[in-house]
């Protein structure tokens, strides 16, 4: 299987695990996206990258330790972006309504698997 | 005095990060992430820097955009409220006076403030002088400036033009 397959994989997997996610996109850290659900990929990657490397930035600076995530959240929902590993970041958007914690569990797992991968 | 909100901005690989690091008085806040594309060089901004400069006794706040088009959005979030612009080109890449050029329109149409245009690698020629890319861009001799963005008595150059700039035609800077 390729790795682009197996990646595909893994995005399958993560939407059956969440159904509730409504688009799903991985990109390298420098936003070019790499597979993906979502309609305006290009623009979303770009911003999932920034995101990650500004919200970096910021809990370096703030000595929060670690990024674990950035999160966005509007009234109608989130969108959360993740690290996976040193080159990739994993960016999810879920309604309002969707378990936040839930979400978490799972999108950390599926990341540290695309780590591998990327 | 107040501080002066100035943007960095240019196409990718044109020297934005260096400068502000080769100027920057105060720990500079760069956003870089490892380039997945032949980009000509490791790291890529996808962010923004943030650096801090002192003209004489007025302090510039610098803040550097993303070079890629794919980061557009960035260029708008970092110009708000900015009052000056450099815009740096490479000066041994006339491929990208084009493109440079459509960004400085774009984002003077979206803000119009006084800026400068920044030619790079003065110090590895063959490279473009200033005049000649002021010829190519249309425009006028004292808005370009060359640059080696490694040196900080160089890297400074266009800022204290911008700076001239600014106190003069402070409004628009048309």
């Amino acid at each position: 299987m390729s790795k682009q397959e197996q990646l595909q994989g893994i995005l399958k997997e993560l939407k059956q695990a969440l159904p509730e996610l409504r688009s799903i996109v991985v990109a390298s850290t420098d936003g070019l996206p790499i597979v993906h659900d979502a309609g305006d990929a290009p623009r979303i990657a770009a911003m999932a990258a920034t995101a990650l490397g500004l919200g970096k930035r910021i809990s370096q600076t703030t000595e929060l330790g670690a990024l674990q995530e950035t999160i966005v959240r509007g009234n109608d929902g989130y969108f959360v972006v993740y690290a996976a590993g040193d080159k990739g970041v994993l960016a999810v958007a879920a309604p309002a309504d969707a378990n936040l914690g839930l979400i978490h569990l799972e999108a950390r797992g599926f990341a540290a698997r695309l780590a591998q991968l990327l | 005095m107040e501080p002066l909100k100035v943007i960095v901005t240019g196409p990718v690989g044109a020297g934005k990060s260096t400068l502000i690091r080769t100027l920057s008085e105060t720990d500079v806040v760069d956003t870089d992430a490892m380039a997945s594309e032949d980009i000509g060089k490791a790291m890529t901004t996808v962010a923004m820097d943030y650096g801090t400069l002192h003209l004489g006794d007025q302090l510039l706040y610098l803040f550097g955009t993303p070079g890629q088009e794919r980061f557009d959005f960035m260029w708008d979030v970092l110009t708000e409220g900015a009052l000056g612009m450099l815009m740096l080109v490479r000066g041994d890449r006339p491929e990208d006076f084009g493109p440079a050029r459509r960004m400085l329109d774009y984002l003077l149409s979206q803000h119009p403030v006084p800026h400068v245009v920044g030619v790079t690698r003065q110090d590895r020629p063959p490279v473009w002088s200033p005049e000649e890319v002021a010829l190519f861009l249309g425009l006028p001799k004292e808005r370009v400036v060359g640059l080696n963005a490694t040196d900080p008595r160089s890297a400074v150059q266009p800022l204290i033009r911008l700076l001239e700039l600014m106190l003069v035609d402070g409004e628009s800077g048309r």
